[in-house]
């Protein structure tokens, strides 16, 4: 099943510790750009859709990660993806390393062989020490992601839940993402 | 299950890699649509100066300082089809090897001129080019104290989230590559090779700037990796 591809993708490096320069540079304290990339996922959220997300990032000494970047990609309340909506970028606290989104809950959507995957939004997460970005997804319904047959058949239904946020409202979540350990997150490769 | 031309995640000889990697294997699963779709930049989020790091953070009109430099290239996909639209972001240390950047704790000089950023997207045949000065190297607590060679960080967003890629490129001849931790994380050490820019004579010009080449290969849809999948992922 292998193909043999002409040439080689350029491998990932570190974003190091200074990642805010180019990718945040105004919490640098440069402001020469036109805009922020990723400040909000999508442009007038209601009240009544919006949903908050936060949480940190812990490292294998479960200190929180105070230098990590998270961009998040979704789609819509309808389960589309458009690629002039949907993304934003975070940095974790310089001192509690927490990060914060402010976004609405993704739809469901509709999979080539009629079935509904569950609602999700991706993390895409990059620091200092990570020689390679680290994915995962933050599912809202633990029925519907033990559910998906897509997990079914893999032997982590243990670990399925470090894929569910806390959350008592529904409106506000907290999503941790613990890189080592018992309570390490499942993390995804394509 | 290692992609031997992408760097492990675990590399004891980078420190901070040890406690800031999963000890678990990423888990190996079909992408649905949040990976076939991303964002796409337009290109009027640019500034004129953007892709000018000599001038883009400039007080009065005034050059940063150091050894100026073109940096330029291509980005393609795996069968080699140049890639359009790409945005990429790129930020490096000054001349002297200095971040303008709260948390490094060098006690070299910023430069007033330097912010140390740059933007840009890609032309239509993939083409890229950007003007800075090359950035100094600089030392780093590792296993003792370890010197970075010099580099830029690139970031660049194709046309789907499975091809967002965070790099770096760094300078021919620079010795300081053979023993970096960070590069040798990579397996292949052919693929080491794809993060070298090549000095490039034929982009130097009568304003005295140095051409460097550096092209970007980005992964397309392909697992490359589908026989070692788990069984009914």
């Amino acid at each position: 099943m292998v193909k043999i591809q002409k040439f080689t993708d350029t491998p990932s490096q570190t974003a190091g510790p200074f990642l805010h320069i180019g990718c945040t540079p105004s919490i640098a304290g440069i402001n020469i750009f036109k805009d922020v990339l990723g400040s909000t996922p999508f442009k007038n959220i209601s009240l009544n859709e919006e949903i908050n997300i936060k949480g940190k990032i812990y490292d294998g000494n479960n200190n929180p990660i105070t230098d990590a970047m998270i961009e998040t990609w979704q789609c819509d309340k309808n389960g589309k993806y458009f690629n002039y909506q949907g993304f934003s970028r975070r940095v974790t606290d310089f001192k509690t390393g927490e990060y914060q989104i402010k976004t609405i809950r993704p739809g469901n959507q509709i999979k080539e062989d009629g079935k509904i995957s569950p609602s999700y939004i991706l993390f895409w997460i990059v620091a200092r020490g990570m020689n390679r970005p680290l994915i995962t997804r933050m599912y809202f319904d633990e029925n519907e992601l033990k559910s998906d047959v897509m997990f079914k058949n893999l032997n982590i239904q243990d670990r399925l839940k470090t894929l569910i946020p806390y959350t008592e409202d529904k409106k506000h979540f907290v999503f941790d993402i613990h890189l080592q350990g018992k309570k390490e997150t499942i993390f995804f490769e394509f | 299950m290692i992609k031997k031309h992408q760097p492990l995640r675990k590399f004891p000889d980078y420190k901070s890699s040890i406690i800031r990697s999963p000890d678990n294997e990423p888990l190996l699963i079909n992408f649905s649509n949040s990976e076939i779709t991303g964002p796409l930049f337009n290109k009027n989020i640019l500034n004129e100066n953007d892709n000018n790091l000599i001038l883009n953070f400039s007080k009065n009109g005034e050059k940063a300082l150091g050894q100026e430099i073109f940096v330029h290239g291509f980005v393609k996909d795996e069968n080699g089809s140049p890639l359009k639209d790409v945005l990429i972001e790129v930020w490096q240390a000054n001349a002297g090897g200095k971040y303008r950047h709260q948390n490094d704790p060098s006690n070299i000089k910023l430069d007033e001129n330097f912010g140390g950023c740059g933007r840009f997207i890609t032309s239509s045949d993939g083409y890229y080019i950007f003007k800075t000065i090359e950035p100094g190297a600089y030392p780093y607590p590792n296993r003792g104290v370890e010197w970075r060679p010099k580099h830029i960080h690139f970031s660049l967003f194709g046309s789907m989230f499975l091809q967002r890629l965070i790099t770096q490129m760094y300078f021919e001849g620079d010795p300081l590559i053979e023993s970096c931790p960070m590069v040798n994380s990579i397996p292949d050490i052919n693929a080491r090779k794809l993060l070298v820019g090549k000095l490039d004579l034929s982009k130097t010009d009568e304003e005295r700037i140095l051409g460097y080449r550096f092209d970007i290969i980005l992964r397309g849809k392909q697992q490359t990796y589908f026989e070692n999948k788990i069984e009914g992922s």
